[in-house]
């Protein structure tokens, strides 16, 4: 299997009046290529500070993130935001979806930034609506969608581009349990079909079912990594 | 490029009431540019245009002694000249003089100009004399301070060459309506040959209102003063209004500017999440400050829209019609019309419009360049202070 996600020894501090926090404490991990993986711990644990640091939205104080060969700490700004649009999908707890664009604007919006031809844009944001089960939202304002639909429109949004990572920060935070439920059997499904590597960060049961790898944090260190719910892989 | 005004578009129309404001503030202070400077042009515009037809045409070509600025000085500015020497050439002679209209005594410069010229505007053809009185014309502003009327006649005393007085009535035969008060005030025009003969002058002039044809060699005894150099002036008028208006035009934009400022300092902190967002989305924090850009500078393209769409109805109107301006601003001792017809030149309309779009870019840019030094972390979070 391809190594996507490479950490190793991966340290983040944050500045804190005179002192520091350290929110990532030598963290080691590697994902393969299609793994449906999570990051789980208490609040403070580092799981959020972790997907920033794969996301390429932040880089380590000490230590080797490489996500897909590239060494993140080490890419320009328009490097990293090259990584992100035509590779790293994200998902975030409250869906941040462009208030002023409608459904079918805020899923294109990626592609746009990659210059994708008008008439292939339009199909591949109709696939993905479809995927999510929205296609007939497509004109709606983000303000007109129920909690669901938004983060449907965010997974829309993350999967138009096809990429090799979707990364995702709490997702069912703000869902009740029904749509909690078929947000991530979408996931599931779209990390079948497309080999999507999906990581996340929660601390909600109901996500944790569903994952095949499950890396426990505490305090900024993984206490636990475990394949399959019961196949322990690493501690 | 594209891509940000395509996004600046979506967000700006997206944004609703609060981009209609902007550009209504915006495109209020163009209009009101355009107003005020287009009035002063046309102000200016007409002054000059008024004080050539009215006073000086191109030039005038003066006896050496005249200083029109020392009323001593017409006493002796006069001279013998040949008609034939100065075809193109109109010429006037100065004498002072006295009414007394209704009992009182007023000091007044008698002008003498033939009755058949055609370079000034003055309605000279009403100076044909007449047998037993003098036909003479004045301004409105003479008219007001004699209380005089048109065919009402009046004493006029003077001196001739030698000294000596005379007197004899002279009959107002028109009152001419001119912006160019310096025609007007304290002066009575009468028939030049007529004031020739008057104080025994023959053939002679104290200045000569040069025509458009007229080109200057240098005559003895006589001081060619050209149009600019008498345009001084009113070009030192205008150039002081210029100033004026420029600070005007500033104040207008900078309240305008303030308002799009404003506007984008509070987006750049209300909208972190959706900084955040573009960033994780795939943009280049170079390209979201030139999104952010582009919807400061678009919407001055919106109020030069806005504008157009209600400013050029106004202000066409507004430049065929022109505005009245009420009698008493005749008295300012400024040539100044009682309708005066503002000038929108394309060279005024492509400036501002030029300087609006400029002004709202840079504006607009200086917030957003904060964003080059946003974290995406804290900014997802809305955490930035």
């Amino acid at each position: 299997m391809e190594k996507i996600i490479s950490l190793s020894h991966v340290t983040k501090k944050f500045e804190v009046g005179d002192g520091y926090f350290t929110a990532i404490n030598d963290v080691s991990l590697s994902f393969n290529a299609g793994e449906f993986a999570g990051f789980v711990g208490p609040s403070g644990s580092g799981k959020t500070t972790l997907l920033n640091i794969i996301g390429s939205l932040d880089s380590p104080t000490q230590g080797q993130a490489m996500v897909m060969g590239k060494d993140i700490a080490k890419l320009s700004h328009k490097d990293s935001a090259k990584l992100r649009n035509f590779h790293i999908g994200f998902i975030f707890q409250v869906f941040n979806l462009l208030p002023v664009y409608t459904v079918f604007e805020n899923v294109e919006f990626a592609l746009l930034l990659q210059d994708v031809p008008k008439d292939e844009r339009k199909k591949a944001v109709m696939d993905a609506l479809e995927w999510v089960g929205l296609e007939s939202m497509a004109s709606k304002r983000p303000d007109k969608l129920s909690g669901g639909e938004g983060q449907r429109v965010a997974i829309a949004r993350a999967m138009v581009k096809r990429p090799k990572i979707l990364l995702a920060d709490e997702p069912t935070a703000n869902l009740d349990s029904a749509n909690a439920h078929a947000i991530l059997k979408t996931m599931k499904t779209l990390n079948k079909e497309l080999g999507t590597t999906f990581l996340f960060s929660t601390h909600d049961e109901k996500v944790m079912t569903y994952l095949d790898r499950t890396v426990s944090l505490k305090d900024g260190k993984v206490v636990s990594d475990v394949m399959n719910k019961n196949q322990k892989v690493k501690a | 490029m594209k891509l940000a005004f395509t996004l600046a578009y979506k967000n700006l129309m997206g944004a609703g009431l609060r981009t209609w404001l902007n550009v209504g503030i915006l495109a209020f202070a163009f209009i009101l540019i355009l107003f005020y400077n287009g009035l002063l042009d046309g102000w200016n515009q007409q002054a000059k245009l008024d004080t050539i037809n009215w006073e000086i045409g191109y030039g005038e070509l003066r006896v050496d002694s005249y200083d029109p600025y020392d009323p001593f000085s017409i006493h002796d500015a006069h001279k013998e000249y040949n008609s034939e020497a100065f075809p193109m050439l109109t010429p006037i002679l100065i004498r002072q003089a006295s009414i007394y209209p209704h009992g009182r005594m007023l000091s007044i410069a008698l002008k003498g100009i033939p009755s058949d010229q055609t370079q000034l505007e003055l309605p000279t053809s009403f100076l044909t004399p007449e047998k037993g009185t003098i036909p003479a014309i004045i301004g409105k502003r003479m008219a007001e301070a004699a209380k005089l009327n048109e065919g009402e006649e009046v004493l006029l005393r003077w001196r001739d060459k030698n000294g000596t007085f005379n007197a004899m009535n002279v009959t107002i035969v028109k009152i001419f309506d001119s912006d160019v008060g310096s025609i007007d005030s304290g002066q009575i025009w009468i028939g030049l040959t007529q004031l020739q003969a008057m104080t025994g002058l023959s053939n002679e002039a104290t200045y000569f209102i040069a025509n458009k044809a007229y080109s200057h060699q240098n005559q003895q005894g006589w001081t060619f003063v050209n149009q600019d150099k008498l345009l001084h002036n009113i070009n030192e008028i205008i150039a002081t209004k210029k100033v004026s208006g420029s600070i005007m035009y500033l104040m207008l934009l900078a309240i305008a500017l303030l308002a799009i400022f404003d506007t984008q300092v509070l987006s750049v902190f209300r909208r972190q999440k959706e900084i955040g967002t573009y960033i994780a989305l795939g943009m280049t924090r170079r390209q979201v400050v030139g999104l952010f850009t582009a919807e400061g500078s678009m919407y001055s393209f919106l109020a030069m829209l806005v504008g157009t769409v209600v400013g050029l109805p106004i202000l066409s109107y507004l430049a065929i019609k022109g505005i009245s301006f009420p009698d008493v601003t005749q008295g300012m001792g400024v040539t100044m019309a009682s309708r005066i017809f503002p000038v929108f030149g394309i060279q005024l309309i492509m400036g501002t419009m030029v300087l609006v779009i400029v002004s709202a870019t840079i504006v607009s840019f200086l917030p957003a360049k904060k964003i080059a030094n946003m974290n995406p972390v804290e900014a997802l979070k809305g955490k930035l202070q």
